[in-house]
């Protein structure tokens, strides 16, 4: 028995490792964009990283440790293998959207197509202009390719 | 040979013939052109044996004594092959049946009588008219075997032939062999099914098809009734043997028509169940020998084979119907009323087929309604209920037997030779160039037509006077004596009176009242037009088939060459009714004459048609035979005995009208181009009833075939909409269900995941509720 | 569990869950900007903090519950706002800042290394490549599905009744293992009258935490870390395996296209 041992310590640590797992399940299951559905799935990691941790402090011994280590060099690897698969699915469509693939779907189903959604009322930022005075400076190729909007 | 009595001989009659179809459908295809032995060995064996128990039987009865001598005593002899069934205790027989009776002069029953024992032997009876019978039916088979290795020659088909032709000889032997009602019934189907494959030989042929079909159904008509009668004589009688059998515990059960029974003259019951039964068999005797109103299919089997035609439908298949009554003749004694129904059945039909057969232009289908025709004559003399009408019956299925297959072999090698045509219209004068043929012909259709001394004159007398004796005897209050001599009166009938027979039951129905003196005067005289008729058509058929200048059609074969015809006799053409084919005339001596084959079986034919009648006749041979059969040796039947003498006055009224009959012909016809102008037309309105049968066929259309096909059709609806749309339905349940759960395959993983990962939580929810404290 | 006490712990903890899972429907993305609900998916949000931790057990000390709370805090925040943000690069961002929250967590339970590394590996280095992703394919603007959840209530309730189930699975824990269904108690341990066993540094709170973490696992794990070893090496390998097959295949699409292209105009 751990003299350190303490039990509403673990039921804490459990508590909130049991509510990053959950919020990563919700994470995997509604958000449609392929990045989020990863960062949610890392997420579920940390928490079962966290749960891990507790019991091993529980514990005393350094099993939970050991099996938090090989869980982070797991998700290393699966990260790595999935965004080329994510890389490739997106050369494929165009798009990071996981409702994109409906394939498996039976004959008689239509595809499903979102609603129109209506449109993001954002009003353009206004930048200062000064009166163009002189010659035009040449035209700047990294200008034209950058996004001026993430 | 002392070993062979006649009871182990008797199984081989039939056993030969069927061990001949066995192998003729075992080795008929390898055989080939020989495919004929096997079936022709079978039927030469049992011909062979039946005449040695002809012999052995005759040996038997003993010679003839004078009339008034002590009564014939029966000749049977058994053969039980093995026990089919048997119960011990089967039934309770209902009182009041003679199955129920004790007063009969045997062992007491035992104390058990309330269950009667019931059994089923396999046995056979050797006994006069079934040795007749045996006789007529292999011999004749043989014949037409033979003349069938000629006719079929080439046949695809020709193994076949032969092996029915076995399988037909074998199912009539044990008809007309078998002591068991109900082996009875079991080779009445069975001749029936013989004959719807031999009608539907050249099946491929919608009309054969047809017409096979129909002569099935018809005949199933008839065997219904003889169903029922079946089933009404179990209850009846308990038991369905007709000799007396032993059972096991030592009682005797007297057969139906048993020496038991027949020696008691209360044996038989009448009132409505012996009505019943008796107007059952009447029903299947019409059915199986074409007798009004299931007389319809008899002309349509003309499109079987010519010879199948001779076979059975002239001198045995049909002849089933006259062997059953004659040989239930004391069951149909305490009935007069059926009796009477009985000839009158048998008159009416004469007369109304004689009347058709007088307009048909198809040689085979006169003949046909010529044998419709002669078994209404027999059907008339066995409703005498007289020794002399059965025996007469008999006599005359003998000589029609003979005179009749001569007549259809010898239409069969005039279409052979035609190159299958059969409409008398398209040839004419054959006599000059097929005299066989044509002499043979002529010879049958004498006896036919019964012209002195031929076979069919002394037969048709006999039953005259039968029907003449009846007559007056009905009109004497039943008996049989003589009054003085007059002209026309029968003087040559003298003897005892007979008693009146039999339980005096009440007459329910008011059959009776047919029984009456009248009945059987116009039954005489329908009897007499009818032999004018007979004679009428028959030589009609022989003017423009041999007479008149010699023509032939077209793909007629000459002498030389008949081998390579092929199987497609048509029957007949219904092609063009007014001007035919014109045919040619044949140069110089060219001869259609049939080959050996086909004539020699008409030349072996040609002698007993001309003299069998006198033979059997003159000597009273087949009466005092035929007057052992047990059946005949009731005290009712027996009681009716006349002296044999013959009838010059009935003799006289015969020959006049068959005179008149053959000169109406021979104006008409002899000497003149057989497609001139029609009798039809010359009676008018009277020759279109004649020449559509009378619209029998029509009426059964409207009344029985187009409601039945009706019923047919609602019941192919109700199974297609009702059966199958419940099936259907149920089959559609999974279908939609499956439909409706495909939906939720959309092809998002997600929603997948999101299945999955409900599926899980239900399980874990699950587990801590039943694991919590 | 006679009528339903809603202040008892088991009600708090329900509530506290029906809650969040009204909250997390409410703040997920659904195609309407209604900015009213997520504010009230929010308020939600809070309210169900609040009830866990009403529902939380006392640790030892005020500093202690103070340092606990606030990383716990950090971490299960950003976790929410990482899964209802609509941009996935912010997104990204509160990821991050729950890893920091996580490791804080990690730290307050002992594991030093852990802590660190989670920090070093997951933020610096799978977070980054996620940002990498991110700046290839995004496209400008907020895209269509980023806008949309898909089956947001069946997720959130799936969500809740899992955290009711592991929440009330956590609260029935005991000292004693073979009291292990017993009511959850407020008041700590039950069974401290089990004789204390010799008193030595529990290992992973031992001073040289990282030297005992290396010995275990290059003694007691030594082969599972090869395993792990090789495994990065397939990933490794796996990975640029792919692409260059998508790139031949690329290429031979290409090259058959100016074949195609060639002989057409011939």
């Amino acid at each position: 028995m751990n003299p350190s041992a303490s039990l509403p310590l673990l039921q804490n640590a459990l508590t909130v490792g049991a509510i990053l797992f959950s919020l990563g399940l919700v994470g995997i299951l509604a958000r449609r964009n392929l990045i989020v559905m990863f960062l949610a799935a890392e997420m579920m990691l940390q928490g079962i990283s966290v749960s891990l941790v507790a019991w091993s402090r529980y514990h005393g011994d350094w099993g939970g440790h050991v099996l938090v280590i090989f869980v982070l060099t797991v998700a290393a690897c699966e990260a790595a293998v999935a965004l080329v698969f994510v890389l490739q699915a997106f050369s494929r469509t165009g798009r990071l959207d996981a409702a994109a693939w409906q394939s498996l779907r039976e004959a008689n189903v239509p595809r499903t197509v979102d609603h129109e959604l209506p449109p993001i009322d954002t009003v353009p930022p206004r930048f200062p202009t000064l009166t163009p005075a002189g010659v035009l400076p040449p035209e700047d190729e990294d200008a034209r390719l950058e996004r001026d909007h993430v | 040979m002392q070993e062979l009595s006649p009871t182990s001989l008797l199984v081989l009659v039939p056993l030969l013939p069927l061990l001949g179809a066995i192998l003729t459908v075992a080795l008929g295809r390898r055989l080939g052109s020989k495919a004929h032995l096997p079936a022709m060995a079978g039927i030469a064996g049992a011909a062979a044996v039946a005449v040695t128990l002809l012999v052995a039987t005759a040996r038997d009865v003993g010679p003839a004594r004078g009339h008034g001598a002590e009564p014939v005593r029966p000749v049977e002899m058994i053969s039980t092959l093995w026990q089919w069934a048997s119960f011990d205790k089967a039934y309770a027989a209902p009182p009041g049946s003679p199955a129920a009776d004790l007063r009969l002069e045997s062992q007491p029953l035992s104390r058990d009588a309330a269950l009667r024992p019931f059994s089923i032997p396999v046995a056979l009876r050797l006994d006069p008219l079934t040795a007749t019978m045996l006789t007529i039916i292999t011999c004749v088979g043989l014949l037409v075997a033979i003349y069938s290795t000629g006719y079929m020659h080439g046949d695809p088909g020709y193994p076949r032939f032969f092996a029915l032709v076995a399988m037909f000889v074998f199912s009539m032997s044990m008809l007309v062999a078998a002591s068991n009602f109900l082996l009875v019934y079991v080779f009445w189907e069975a001749v029936g099914a013989c004959s719807y494959l031999l009608i539907g030989f050249w099946f491929t042929k919608p009309e054969a098809a047809r017409a096979a079909k129909k002569a099935f159904l018809v005949n199933r008509v008839g065997d219904f009734g003889l169903a029922i009668a079946v089933f009404l004589l179990w209850m009846t009688y308990g038991t369905l043997d007709f000799h007396d059998t032993i059972s096991s515990q030592g009682v005797i059960m007297p057969g139906i028509l048993g020496q038991t029974r027949l020696a008691d003259a209360g044996g038989y019951v009448g009132g409505i169940v012996g009505t019943a039964i008796c107007l059952l068999l009447l029903l299947a005797a019409c059915g199986k020998s074409a007798q009004l109103p299931l007389h319809v299919w008899l002309p349509d089997a003309m499109e079987g084979p010519t010879p199948a035609s001779a076979l059975i439908h002239a001198a045995t298949m049909v002849t089933a119907g006259i062997y059953l009554i004659a040989r239930s003749s004391p069951l149909f004694m305490p009935c007069p009323g059926a009796l009477a129904l009985v000839s009158i059945v048998g008159g009416t039909t004469a007369l109304v087929a004689a009347l058709i057969g007088t307009v048909q232009n198809d040689l085979k289908r006169v003949l046909a309604y010529s044998t419709i025709s002669q078994l209404g004559y027999m059907f008339a003399s066995l409703g005498t209920g007289t020794l002399l009408g059965f025996t007469a019956a008999i006599f005359h299925l003998l000589t029609h037997a003979c005179f009749k297959a001569l007549l259809f072999l010898g239409a069969g090698s005039v279409m052979h030779a035609m190159g299958g045509v059969i409409d008398m219209r398209r040839f004419g004068g054959l006599r000059r160039v097929m005299p066989i043929t044509a002499a043979t012909f002529l010879v049958g259709s004498a006896a036919l037509a019964g012209v002195a001394p031929f076979a069919g004159f002394f037969s048709k007398d006999e039953i005259l006077a039968a029907l003449h004796a009846k007559g007056w005897a009905t009109a004497h209050g039943g008996h049989h004596a003589a009054v003085d001599a007059s002209p026309f009166r029968p003087a040559s009938f003298a003897g005892e009176a007979s008693a009146t027979w039999g339980p005096t039951a009440a007459d329910p129905v008011g059959l009776d009242a047919l029984d009456s003196p009248a009945t059987w005067q116009i039954l005489f005289w329908m009897a007499l037009v009818t032999a004018g008729l007979t004679a009428f058509y028959t030589f009609r058929a022989v003017f423009m088939t041999f007479t008149g200048p010699t023509r032939v059609p077209e793909g007629a074969h000459p002498h030389g060459g008949h081998d390579t015809h092929g199987h497609a006799h048509d029957s007949h053409d219904h092609g063009s009714h007014g001007h035919h084919a014109h045919g040619h005339e044949p140069q110089g001596h060219v001869s259609y004459e049939s080959p050996p084959a086909m004539t020699f079986p008409l030349m072996v034919l040609a002698v007993p048609s001309a003299l069998i009648g006198w033979l059997l006749f003159s000597t009273n041979w087949l009466g005092h035979f035929l007057s052992a059969t047990p059946s005949f040796t009731a005290t009712a039947v027996a009681s009716t005995a006349t002296p044999h003498a013959f009838h010059m006055d009935l003799a006289v009224q015969g020959t006049i009208a068959a005179a008149i009959g053959i000169v109406v012909a021979a104006i008409g016809h002899l000497g003149r181009r057989s497609d001139g102008p029609q009798l039809e037309r010359f009676l008018g309105p009277l020759g279109g009833l004649f020449a559509n049968k009378f619209f029998f066929d029509q009426i059964y259309a409207a009344l029985v075939v187009r409601p039945l096909e009706g019923l047919a059709m609602l019941a192919a609806l109700f199974d297609r909409y009702v059966i199958d749309g419940v099936v259907d339905t149920i089959a559609r349940i999974p279908l939609a269900l499956g439909g409706i759960i495909r939906r939720s395959q959309s092809g998002l993983l997600q929603r997948y995941a999101l299945a999955g990962v409900l599926g899980v939580l239900a399980i874990v929810v699950l587990l801590a509720w039943q694991l919590r404290p | 569990m006679n009528g339903f006490d809603p202040f008892s712990p088991g009600g708090l903890l329900a509530a506290g869950v029906v809650a969040a899972a009204a909250s997390l429907r409410l703040l997920l993305p659904s195609g309407g900007e209604s900015r009213s609900l997520r504010w009230l998916g929010g308020l939600l949000g809070l309210a169900a903090l609040a009830a866990f931790i009403a529902t939380g057990r006392r640790l030892g000390g005020l500093g202690e519950e103070a340092v606990f709370l606030i990383v716990s805090l950090v971490a299960i925040v950003s976790a929410a706002a990482t899964v209802v943000s609509r941009s996935p690069v912010y997104a990204a961002i509160w990821f991050a800042l729950c890893l920091a929250g996580v490791a804080g967590v990690l730290l307050v339970l002992g594991a030093q290394f852990l802590g660190v590394a989670t920090i070093v590996v997951y933020a610096g280095a799978i977070l980054v490549m996620f940002l990498f992703v991110l700046m290839l394919a995004q496209p400008a603007g907020l895209a269509p599905y980023d806008r949309v959840s898909n089956e947001p209530l069946l997720a959130a309730l799936a969500g809740a009744v899992l955290l009711g189930v592991l929440s009330l699975s956590i609260g029935r824990l005991s000292a004693s293992p073979s009291a292990c269904c017993g009511l959850p108690s407020r008041t700590g341990p039950a069974a401290a009258t089990a004789p204390a066993p010799a008193v030595t540094d529990a290992d992973p709170l031992a001073a040289d935490h990282v030297a005992r973490l290396g010995g275990e696992l290059f003694g007691r794990h030594l082969i599972a870390v090869e395993a792990a070893g090789v495994l990065l090496l397939v990933a490794l390998v796996g990975a640029i395996a792919v692409v260059a097959r998508g790139e031949q295949a690329r290429a031979a699409a290409a090259a058959d296209a100016r074949a195609a292209g060639r002989s057409l105009s011939r």
